[in-house]
């Protein structure tokens, strides 16, 4: 650690956290690299060694690496609906930060950060010597557009949403060429991983007019060369990319990566990943299990496992009949065979959830005992309910999640002695999209984050106005929850902040408006000749020091 | 004859017509929302709203059918009151923009309450000054001015109106407008003038995708044609010679049983038999930019697939026509005459014979153009079938309609096609 790297004060508390064992030497990682703290840094205070990159002489240049993609219409990062444009474009736009496949949060094109005392002004020191591929430098000047691009109502980003929750386009300040600050409405720890959020590439402040197929200068290792939607994207390396190999060069060591689409049914895509007349399978925006079901025993094919916060969620409308009634809503809870639906559904490759949307691996998580099935109980609590003679409810599924359609027969067979006779009603997965947030129950899959209080924020929150939020499929908005997560967001003491999380996962759990039966694994299965490549639980594409054997 | 093709080009028309008409009526009443089918889920109602208006899908459907029709670029023209006009960039974009009163072209765009003009030099590149005089005042009292955006909208925009917006104004930073734009109309040019338009799912113009669709449909569906019609014949003829023998009897059960099993089965077998187990050809296509010719190994198992279909299909047509008319008087007659056996069968029978399958077949290409869509999906071969399936999923009008036309032209091509073939098999049927 460097003598004059400024440390947060909270960062000596955590330690003291960690000696005392409060913390894992995981979550201290974390907390202060979200804190500001390079990674090395924070690593040499608690004696963890980060394991050094193989500096093997084997690395090999060039090849065309082949992945078959939906190659879908994109005009603004800020504007992608799904993961796969970001993933071919990752190659060409670059983010400030990022969040590894470890969970923890890395400088990027920012190099270093740090908050105030109160986490209300964070600074971010822009990275030197970084250039567009059409030559112009990178300052903080792209940034702050960047920036200002989320906010602007005009763009229609989600991520006005996320961030414009906490910033407000008054509050981006510009100090010099290389630095900016910003000014918070409100104490917020998760900047960073908000700022490796999917759709948070940084643009060229100077080029950029509203479609980046017309001017594709990012900072990113591969220019763009062709990108014709539905059919093909490719893009190509170039040669003055900030980062260096192993070999002093420039990064990176795949010359040309060629995104094919073959729509969107699997089994062709399958077929071709074995026959290796492609490498990889993007499969970021449907993470299931076929895959890797199919490739494990190939012996050419490398399966990497992860665990991850991705989920299917079992939402009731709480402002619809039955489901206002919480005495049903909880009978319903009971019905889920966590243990047989995890293992029907999803064939065991996950953990059990608890009806609480944070999991295991969040670093907020606190301990709690899964749920048991206990049909008799449901059975009263209708009863008290005023259905003592059963209730007829109808489940929403879409047809395409096979896994969520095996929840709804496991569910609705394990339910039936409660009295819940459930009609499944299964429709396209389109038109599941159309009114997930409409229907009073149905099974809506969500995407794993890497904090526990960026997803609660997003489904379960109100509006100033006390409205749900968008996202809020449920309506569910309870007063003391919506203050506890308040309160969550602003601790940085993970001790302090787990037990506040324990309340609210009380809540959650007691009255809230969901079911998770079980938390979902991904896994990246890619041929054996693509070297260094590691799974991230969001399936995203970091291939700036991947290689391919000859 | 002549008088007799061209009813029949009249009644392509008509049916195109009618068609399209009805493609945009069924995509209109099915449900689904084409915003959310392609943005997905998670888009704000602002999105949507804004994505509809850009698309100009929240125009009332005879609206959007006459511009899809005969384009929109003259009732944008005068609105904006200006000629507009469609240039390709050298980078392959297509650009509309608007002819200023010097010749120039130009464009515009709002910057807080400033119009912005955009003019493009000769050389490609723009130039931009500010433009407020082209603000107009409506009944209302509304500032309002009709222009081009960058995106092939003629647009028209509002200022000082209760709307208040923030927006990053580059140079100036943050500001309070109001205003913005209200109203959009996608700019096109019709498909009666050669422009389906662009494909809301993708935003690339229909016809360039179509154009790589139809190429490889075309392949695809011409090698297995030429491969299984002429076998089908054959086999089917050979088969009706004599009902009953060995011959026949292996022939049609043969033809029946891979004409029994659906296409996907037979597909994923012999994907798991060919190309996984044996490895002898690659399981899926993956051409990429290439074209379908530039890689025949990936051909073989598609092709295969659709033969077996197809093969027993005609083969039994075939052979059913072939045995009625072995049957009939004039065959017997022939023989009784004593002409030699072939001369029977090649001279009198196989012509009256073809009759039930030319229809067939005839009516097969259509099928195999469009149809061969599980196909397709079983290889993730990018045909035509597919392309029209992935925008009837998300009620690509655009996409549908210029797919729908090639196939009605298909259609009513074959048709008279085989019309025609029927003069020479049977001298007897005339047309007038």
């Amino acid at each position: 650690m460097k003598k004059d790297e400024k440390v947060h004060p909270a960062v000596h508390e955590l330690k003291e956290d960690l000696d005392k064992g409060k913390l894992s030497r995981r979550e201290f990682l974390r907390y202060a690299t979200l804190l500001g703290m390079s990674a090395a840094a924070a690593g040499q205070m608690i004696g963890v060694t980060w394991p050094r990159k193989v500096f093997a002489a084997n690395i090999q240049r060039g090849g065309i690496l082949k992945v078959s993609q939906q190659v879908q219409k994109i005009d603004h990062p800020a504007r992608y609906s799904w993961l796969m444009p970001s993933n071919s474009m990752r190659m060409v736009f670059e983010y400030m930060t990022l969040t590894g496949p470890d969970n923890v949060t890395h400088p990027y094109l920012c190099e270093s950060w740090s908050a105030s005392e109160d986490l209300k002004t964070w600074t971010w020191n822009v990275r030197k010597g970084v250039k567009f591929n059409n030559g112009d430098p990178f300052t903080a000047d792209d940034c702050i557009f960047t920036i200002q691009q989320w906010l602007n109502q005009d763009v229609k980003s989600s991520l006005l949403g996320l961030v414009g929750a906490y910033l407000d386009p008054t509050g981006i300040e510009k100090v010099n060429d290389h630095q900016f600050k910003l000014h918070l409405k409100r104490p917020e720890i998760s900047l960073p991983e908000d700022f490796f959020q999917y759709t948070a590439q940084v643009l060229n402040h100077r080029t950029f007019e509203g479609d980046m197929k017309k001017a594709p200068h990012g900072t990113g290792p591969f220019t763009l060369e062709t990108y014709e939607e539905g059919e093909i994207c490719v893009v190509k390396r170039r040669k003055d990319y900030w980062q260096k190999g192993y070999d002093g060069k420039p990064l990176p060591y795949i010359d040309e990566i060629r995104f094919i689409d073959m729509g969107g049914e699997l089994s062709p895509q399958i077929a071709a990943l074995k026959s290796a007349e492609i490498d990889l399978v993007d499969a970021s925006d449907n993470p299931g299990p076929q895959i890797m079901k199919a490739v494990q025993n190939d012996k050419h094919i490398n399966v990497l496992p992860v665990a991850t916060g991705t989920t299917r969620v079992l939402r009731m409308r709480v402002d619809m009949k039955p489901w206002s009634d919480n005495r049903v809503r909880m009978a319903l809870k009971l019905c889920q065979n966590r243990e047989k639906i995890l293992a029907l559904a999803y064939q065991g490759e996950g953990l059990q959830g608890q009806d609480v949307h944070v999991y295991p691996k969040h670093p907020e998580y606190c301990k709690k005992p899964v749920p048991a099935y206990q049909p008799d109980k449901a059975k009263k609590l209708l009863a008290e309910a005023g259905y003592a003679d059963g209730i007829d409810v109808n489940i929403a599924v879409g047809s395409e999640w096979t896994d969520v359609v095996r929840y709804a027969e496991v569910l609705k067979q394990d339910a039936a002695p409660a009295g819940i006779r459930i009609n499944i009603q299964t429709m396209p997965t389109s038109q599941y999209w159309e009114k997930w947030t409409e229907v009073d129950l149905g099974v809506t899959p969500w995407t794993h984050r890497p904090l526990g209080t960026q997803i609660l924020k997003l489904g379960y929150t109100a509006d100033d106005q006390g409205a749900p939020v968008a996202w809020n499929e449920t309506r569910w908005v309870d007063k003391e929850f919506l203050q506890l997560l308040g309160e969550a967001s602003g601790t940085l003491d993970v001790e302090k902040r787990r037990k506040i999380f324990c309340k609210i996962e009380e809540i959650q759990m007691n009255r809230g408006p969901i079911g998770i039966a079980y938390w979902m694994n991904t896994w990246m299965c890619a041929n054996k000749r693509l070297k260094n490549i590691e799974a991230h639980p969001n399936l995203i594409f970091l291939f700036n020091e991947a290689w391919l054997e000859a | 004859m002549g008088k007799f093709i061209v009813r029949r080009v009249f009644l392509l028309l008509l049916t195109m017509i009618l068609v399209s008409m009805a493609v945009f009526v069924i995509t209109e009443a099915s449900p689904g929302n084409v915003a959310r089918n392609i943005l997905g889920a998670f888009v704000t109602p602002e999105q949507e709203a804004s994505f509809l208006a850009q698309l100009g899908l929240d125009k009332p459907v005879w609206v959007r059918y006459l511009y899809w029709l005969v384009g929109s670029d003259w009732q944008a023209s005068k609105k904006i009151n200006r000629p507009l006009k469609q240039i390709l960039t050298e980078q392959g974009f297509v650009e509309w923009w608007a002819v200023r009163e010097d010749g120039r072209l130009v464009r515009w765009k709002l910057s807080g309450d400033d119009l912005i003009a955009e003019v493009r030099q000769e050389d490609g590149t723009k130039t931009t000054e500010k433009d407020n005089d082209r603000w107009t005042t409506d009944e209302q009292g509304v500032s309002i001015f009709w222009g081009l955006d960058n995106d092939n909208h003629a647009v028209k925009w509002e200022k000082g109106t209760d709307r208040r917006v923030w927006t990053f104004i580059m140079g100036s930073g943050w500001k309070e407008t109001s205003g913005g734009p209200v109203e959009y109309i996608p700019l096109k040019k019709g498909f009666i003038r050669g422009d389906p338009g662009i494909s809301l799912r993708t935003g690339r113009p229909v016809g360039n995708s179509l154009y790589v669709r139809l190429r490889n449909t075309l392949v695809l569906a011409g090698i297995a044609f030429v491969i299984v019609m002429p076998l089908a014949l054959v086999l089917g003829l050979l088969a009706g010679l004599k009902e009953g023998s060995l011959r026949d009897r292996v022939l049609s059960v043969g033809g029946m049983m891979f004409s029994v099993i659906p296409e996907f089965a037979t597909g994923i077998f012999l994907i798991l038999i060919v190309a996984v187990w044996w490895g002898l050809v690659p399981g899926a296509t993956v051409f990429g930019e290439e074209a379908p010719w530039s890689r025949p190994d990936m051909l073989i198992l598609p092709v295969l697939t659709l033969t077996l279909i197809e093969l027993g299909y005609v083969l039994r047509i075939t052979r059913a026509s072939m045995v009625e008319v072995m049957r009939s008087p004039y065959i017997r007659t022939a023989h009784l005459k004593g002409l030699p056996y072939w001369r029977i069968v090649i001279k009198h029978a196989v012509r009256n014979a073809l009759m039930a399958p030319i229809t067939v077949i005839m009516l097969h290409v259509n099928w195999l153009m469009g149809g061969v869509v599980i196909v397709e999906v079983v290889f993730g071969y990018p045909g035509l079938g597919k392309y029209l399936l992935d925008s009837a999923l998300y009620k690509d009008i655009n996409a549908l309609e210029a797919g729908a036309m090639i196939l009605v032209m298909v259609a009513v091509g074959t048709q008279l096609f085989a019309d025609i073939l029927y003069t020479f098999l049977n001298p007897r049927i005339r047309y007038t």
